[in-house]
């Protein structure tokens, strides 16, 4: 029967279609584990010197150094602990500040200028993102000299990309009746700011802000390797002298602050939002 | 009617008056703005940092950057040498990313509550791996594995995979969580295995979302891959090391800007693959 | 007296697009309350927004209180936009604050950066603020959050807001179309009581001609741009409205 026909017709064509969809996912995967192999090959295989390593008696021999904890390093780890933490509080509110003119630059619809702010505060939110805070930090130590100033800087620079951006999104995205409502009241600019757009936006910056500063704990404990003080430079003095009991210790410091940030930012959030 | 006669409306004196807060409402939030605004000013103290100092950043920035690090040595980036570690940071990041977002989907899988294994012990165990990788930053990572595994991009490959499977396994778990219960609830009821209804109910909700995680979780290793080098897991991070130790500091800054280049041609890359990968779901 | 006087008003959006207004005039008078009617679209909205100047008319003339409306600018645009009161369809409250403090925004316009900073208004304007919201029956709400009340509630806020400005003249655009038939009714007395008890003259966009022949004194008709019809409220006949309405009768 003729709709017989088409109906195999059909099933035929579905069937060339699946088989189709099939060998482009094989095709894809094939791409993906030749270059995966390739990047073995280059890496893993070219690069390490295995009789160096000492096989798997080298290995654990070398991870058992790290299990004979130090804890007379307990009253020197007190401080930088305190600083780590200081040093990504004070980093983050000051990423807060130089957020507001790029979220503000970088939004379309507040920016004052399209053709210069505006590409100006896409290009800052891109840089503070696309260069590590190490790059950061080291820029800064060179700069400013070592301690804490260029660690704090690192972590302001680092989190004006994510920061700016979320809150540029979000001010994109505002409900435009209230502004109009304040225009029409008489407000000047700075009041359409701060009743018509900063009461909408609030709790998303708050959010974010709080979940960079959770991360600026980890990133702030590392400051310390490139000479910006905290956890990470005692981290660094325990390495240089094959304290590995000692480097233990210090990870173990920066886990209970992670701890205790992961804690204070669930209750942060709970308390804003 | 002119602009200066009275506006007419209800007499102003209702004699009523109100406040935004009550009494203890507005002692609670002066208080704690004070104590946020004391520990913001006493951690300055603690830290020694002098808000003049601070100020004056900027331009010392500018004067270092124009003094020292300008014109940046373009040539230096060309070569073939730096182009290999182009390259070595390349594979690193791929296989980094590659075995920890491997990794990262079984612990995913136990730390996602609603449809672990096993709620007393996996789960528990899940979460305390992926967060324990997370918590610990790539950089100490990179140091840790060059002192158990010596130099080299072996151990910058390892650290990646840590910082990997903390980034991916947090944000699989969180769509893992996300997932219809409809699906799961029917292949329960029809008596399937845990496993089973992983595979089954769970990983054809979340494949489109985690192929586009794990293209972010590959673009942020390369980020993390530029710099691992400079704590000796080699690629582009160790000729940043090796030129500020000379103070070669136009490669410096030639070096700096390549890796930002990379970075941003990554950034392209993968939101244009992650773009046509949901085109194509 | 006249209080508005509205010449040739013509706007287009851009260059390639069609004029939203086609020449419109009329007068307001200080004792009118005059509807402003026709099918979506005919640029009610428009009208009423440049009059205040939300939005910019391409050419013509509007004169308020004898001053020249287009050719203001900054503070002296800010202060004739204070004595403007406007209540908008969708009531445009700022939905995270408290009903007391939507109220006291109507001030801004008399409240200068730093007391707006700290939402610092003065006593007299919360008496006024508290005596307006008595006014409009919402004092058992003054303290909650704007977006927990019903719409007939959130309107009265917008009308608490807008007559904190101690307006001398009220534009309405459409301030019952989001609201069901029988709230539309309340709200709508509500505002005409409270405009004929200050003595402030009002615009109002309405779609409803039953309520409009119902609550104002005057009606302009508008269509696609162009005036159709202006008079007494008793002069509108059934043949006007078919002309006003035309397209909606195709």
């Amino acid at each position: 029967m003729a709709s017989l026909d088409i109906d195999i017709g059909r099933v035929e064509g579905q069937r060339a279609l699946v088989r189709q969809r099939h060998l482009k996912m094989a095709a894809i995967w094939a791409v993906v584990f030749a270059f995966l192999a390739w990047c073995f090959h280059g890496t893993i295989i070219q690069d390490t010197d295995w009789s160096r390593i000492g096989g798997a008696n080298g290995v654990l021999g070398s991870l058992g150094r790290f299990l004979a904890l130090d804890f007379s390093l307990l009253p020197e780890l007190v401080i930088p602990t305190i600083e780590t933490f200081m040093v990504a509080c004070v980093g983050t509110v000051l990423g807060c500040f130089f957020s507001l003119p790029v979220a503000w630059f970088g939004a379309a619809n507040v920016t004052p200028n399209r053709f210069f702010f505006y590409p100006a505060g896409r290009f800052l939110m891109v840089l503070s993102r696309s260069v590590h805070e190490i790059i950061w930090a080291l820029i800064f130590v060179s700069a400013v000299g070592l301690g804490a100033l260029p660690g704090i800087l690192a972590i302001a620079m680092r989190s004006v990309g994510f920061i700016s951006k979320i809150t540029a999104e979000a001010i994109e995205n505002i409900d435009k009746k209230p502004v109009e409502a304040i225009r029409a009241v008489g407000g000047n600019d700075f009041q359409v700011m701060y009743y018509g757009i900063l009461p909408q936006i609030y709790p998303v910056v708050l959010a974010t802000v709080i979940f960079e500063w959770d991360i600026n704990i980890r990133r702030s404990a590392v400051m310390g390797l490139v000479g910006a003080g905290g956890l990470g430079l005692t981290f660094f003095r325990q390495m240089n002298s094959f304290n590995y009991g000692g480097v233990t210790m210090v990870i173990l410091a920066i886990l209970l602050l992670i701890v205790l940030g992961e804690v204070l930012s669930h209750f942060l959030r709970k308390a804003v939002i | 009617m002119t602009m200066t006669e009275t506006n007419p409306g209800p007499a102003p004196d209702s004699g009523q008056t109100w406040s935004r807060y009550g009494a203890t409402g507005a002692a609670t939030r002066h208080a704690t703005l004070l104590a946020v605004l004391v520990f913001l000013g006493y951690s300055l103290h603690f830290l020694n940092v002098d808000l003049s100092r601070l100020l004056g950043t900027f331009s010392g920035v500018w004067r270092v950057v124009s003094d020292r690090y300008y014109p940046p040595e373009i040539a230096y980036v060309a070569n073939a040498g730096y182009l290999g570690a182009i390259l070595d940071t390349l594979q690193m990041s791929f296989l980094g990313g590659f075995i920890g977002v491997v990794c990262a989907i079984p612990l995913a899988w136990f730390s996602a509550w609603n449809v672990t294994p096993s709620r007393r012990i996996l789960f528990p165990l899940g979460r305390l791996g992926v967060i324990s990788s997370r918590a610990i930053h790539e950089t100490i990572w990179t140091i840790l594995f060059v002192s158990i595994l010596g130099f080299g991009m072996l151990a910058g490959v390892s650290a990646l995979t840590m910082f990997c499977i903390g980034f991916a396994g947090k944000l699989f778990a969180d769509e893992i969580e996300a997932v219809d219960m409809g699906p799961v609830e029917a292949m329960r009821s029809a008596g399937a295995s845990d496993l089973q209804v992983f595979v089954w109910a769970v990983v054809p909700q979340v494949r489109v979302a985690f192929t586009g995680i794990a293209i972010y979780t590959w673009d942020v290793a390369f980020r993390a891959a530029t710099v691992v080098g400079f704590f000796g897991g080699g690629g582009m991070g160790w000729y940043l090391k090796r030129n500020i130790q000379q103070l070669e500091n136009t490669k410096v800054s030639a070096i700096i800007l390549s890796i930002i280049a990379m970075v941003l041609i990554a950034e392209v890359f993968s939101g244009w693959v992650r773009a046509r990968v949901n085109r194509a779901k | 007296m006249t209080v508005l006087k509205v010449r040739d008003l013509r706007i287009r959006y851009a260059d390639n697009q069609p004029e939203i207004l086609k020449g419109i005039s009329f007068d307001v008078e200080d004792s009118d309350f005059m509807a402003i009617i026709g099918p979506s679209g005919a640029g009610k909205s428009t009208l009423i927004r440049c009059i205040n100047r939300l939005v910019e008319p391409t050419s013509g003339s509007i004169e308020l209180f004898g001053q020249d409306v287009l050719a203001l600018k900054g503070t002296a645009l800010r202060q004739l936009r204070r004595n403007v009161g406007m209540i908008f369809q969708e009531f445009n409250l700022i939905n995270r604050m408290s009903v007391m403090d939507n109220v006291l925004s109507g001030r801004l316009g008399y409240t200068g950066n730093l007391r707006s900073l700290f939402r610092a208004f003065p006593q007299s304007d919360i008496s006024r603020a508290l005596a307006l919201l008595d006014r409009v029956g919402l004092s058992d709400h003054v303290n909650k959050r704007a977006d927990e009340l019903s719409g007939g509630q959130r309107q009265r806020v917008g009308i608490a807001r807008a007559l904190m400005q101690q307006p001398k003249l009220l534009l309405l655009d459409e301030p019952t179309s989001a609201l069901d038939p029988k709230i539309s009714r309340e709200v709508m007395g509500l505002i005409r009581e409270i405009a004929s008890e200050l003595r402030v003259p009002a615009l109002c966009n309405i779609h409803d001609v039953q309520l409009a022949k119902e609550s104002c004194n005057r009606i302009i008709g508008l269509q696609d741009g162009y005036k159709k019809f202006d008079g007494e409220t008793g002069t509108l006949r059934d043949r006007d409205l078919e002309e006003i309405y035309a397209m909606e009768v195709l």
